[in-house]
């Protein structure tokens, strides 16, 4: 699937282009698009401060007496849906994710890159045809396997099925990685006795940076913003909250109340927006080469 | 040191087996169990709870053929891919000749296109039902303002082509990317030569750039068409699948089935028939696009 290598977008760069167009006419028509997809946002943060009537009649006001922060407020202590809980639990479930995904897809994709055998390319072949299953299809059945292993509405099994839909992909990557590192390293340390594991964690590894960070991104993004398998596996039963299902738990019945809807998307996206805002070249490529994995 | 040979071989195996065993039981227990599985109930009347589902064969297929609701969510789901797709790629392609340079404004103008595929879809969804709704603020304005209603989400046209608009919203910034990283591929030499040779910058775009980009064409085509026909969260926050069924979208409808008409035995086989469309569109894309570049090249 993916013909392309990681997109890179070199910023601090300065050398001719291929293309480039220029002049007044398209700093204008940029701007302006700028404006279209910034309002939302706007909006999104300036409704967040109104009461219902004044995000109604002045949406795009900042006047300062239409300002207050009650209703943020509110929806920091919602008792339906407890924000710094969800933060805490999606946090938690991010972590968990990437140290398994990375653990399991380390040593076999260490195993594909280095061994030359048939039945390793048919190794490949396998995981990466798992990125054409839609997951969202794909967690029907999988809630039966969960149940059967006495797994759905846990903590394990959600981990589990989240980490399994990372493994294609990462798979892919640092396989293709890894045939980039000279096995010559490898024998080196195997001269000086060190096993196949200890050549992957301690020679390996260390190398395979930039692959974990993209695929850490990746993960850490997929699942923050996941919805419908925690709301299917973890489900309203278990009590447990991610930002998402707490989102639509908080937001879906009040969905005209905008002093609710708004505040709570606020909430719920701030961490990631800052996030995105401080490593902005390294998101958008990380993300970038995920979308690639179809 | 004198192991036997043997012993080595069988620590050898020992060893990769360690490394394979565990991602691969995972996958097949949470992937390639749960795929079939989905493929056998396809062909039974389970409701999800009873002890013995019957085999009815191939009936949920058949009823999936008649059912009129499932062939509706269906061509939403093609006419979203389709649409959808269309627009991405231009957009995608348009935006990437106007930002690519390394000015700090078309870093600012790259993040700012991109920073909506950061939020997740449910959340993106309920934002802009919050601006669209019939009570929603731009409306919320107009009335103000004394200024008619539009009936951007609940009118069924304006609702498909409201999904549809907030989906290449939420999604063009990766296209460009993509397309900026293929236009960094263009070889500089032959834009040079055409130049010299007297070529307009139109002339040069269509016969030097695009038949450059074309596996990155290949690679956003499949891409956004992959990506959605899943669409799934973005119909639940912002349509609920409404107005009257008119945006649910094959995911949708698959997951109301399995989970809320306890109809597992169809929802698996709309799941089987969805599987089975992506995956070949993708590759169909992908084989169409590899011919017409060695058309191109021939």
């Amino acid at each position: 699937m993916s013909a392309i290598r990681m997109p890179r977008i070199r910023t601090g760069v300065v050398q001719p282009r291929p293309i480039e167009l220029t002049g007044a006419g398209r700093i204008a028509f940029l701007i302006l698009t700028s404006v279209l997809m910034l309002v939302p946002m706007y909006l999104l943060v300036v409704s967040a401060f109104k009461s219902q009537e004044d995000i109604l009649t002045h949406p795009f006001s900042l006047s300062p007496d239409l300002l207050t922060t009650e209703h943020l407020q509110s929806a920091w202590t919602n008792p339906d849906f407890n924000i710094l809980k969800g933060y805490a639990v999606t946090a938690l479930f991010v972590v968990l994710v990437n140290v398994l995904s990375v653990v399991l897809a380390g040593p076999v994709s260490y195993v594909i890159a280095r061994r030359t055998e048939r039945r390793y390319r048919a190794l490949l072949l396998l995981f990466v045809a798992g990125t054409f299953i839609p997951s969202q299809v794909l967690v029907i059945p999988v809630v039966y396997t969960l149940k059967f292993l006495g797994l759905m509405g846990t903590i394990p099994g959600f981990v589990l099925f989240e980490t399994t839909l990372t493994l294609p992909f990462s798979i892919f990557l640092y396989a293709g990685y890894i045939m980039t590192i000279p096995a010559s390293l490898d024998e080196a340390a195997a001269v000086d006795g060190a096993g196949k594991h200890r050549i992957l964690w301690s020679i390996v590894f260390p190398l395979m940076k930039p692959a974990v960070v993209t695929m850490v991104i990746l993960n850490t993004f997929s699942v923050w913003n996941d919805f419908v398998n925690p709301q299917i596996i973890l489900g309203p039963g278990s009590g447990l909250y991610t930002v998402t299902t707490g989102v639509y738990a908080a937001v879906s019945q009040y969905s005209t109340d905008y002093t609710v809807v708004f505040p709570t998307l606020l909430l719920a996206v701030a961490p990631l927006l800052v996030v995105f805002v401080l490593l902005q070249r390294h998101v958008i490529s990380g993300l970038t080469a995920g979308a690639t994995k179809g | 040191m004198s192991t036997p040979a043997a012993a080595v071989r069988l620590r050898d195996r020992l060893t990769t087996a360690s490394m394979v065993g565990p991602a691969l039981l995972l996958f097949v227990v949470m992937l390639v169990v749960p795929v079939g599985l989905s493929i056998y109930l396809s062909l039974t009347d389970w409701n999800g709870y009873s002890a013995n589902p019957a085999i009815v064969g191939l009936q949920n297929y058949v009823d999936l053929a008649r059912s009129e609701e499932a062939l509706r969510a269906g061509w939403v789901t093609l006419l979203i891919a389709a649409v959808g797709t269309v627009l991405l790629s231009v957009l995608g392609l348009g935006f990437a000749l106007l930002v690519n340079g390394a000015s700090r404004l078309n870093a600012f103008f790259r993040v700012v296109l991109f920073y909506p595929h950061v939020l997740s879809a449910l959340v993106v969804g309920f934002l802009w039902s919050a601006v669209l709704g019939t009570s929603g603020v731009v409306n919320g304005w107009l009335t103000s303002k004394g200024a008619e209603v539009l009936p951007f989400l609940s009118n069924p046209t304006w609702a498909l082509a409201s999904l549809i608009g907030v989906l290449v919203w939420a999604g063009f910034g990766v296209n460009v990317v993509l397309y900026l990283a293929g236009l960094q591929t263009v070889s500089r030499d032959l834009l040079e030569a055409a130049r010299i040779d007297g070529a307009s910058p139109r002339q040069a775009f269509l016969n030097v750039t695009l038949p450059a980009l074309a596996p990155v064409v290949t690679v956003n085509l499949v891409l956004s068409l992959v990506t959605l026909l899943k669409t799934y969260d973005l119909v639940v926050s912002l349509t609920g699948g409404g107005p009257a069924g008119s945006t649910q979208t094959a995911a949708y409808l698959i997951l109301w089935d399995s989970f809320h008409n306890n109809a597992l035995g169809f929802g698996s086989a709309q799941s089987v028939v969805l599987m089975i469309v992506t995956a070949g569109l993708a590759l169909t894309v992908a084989r169409l696009r590899s011919r017409a570049d060695q058309g191109a090249q021939a």
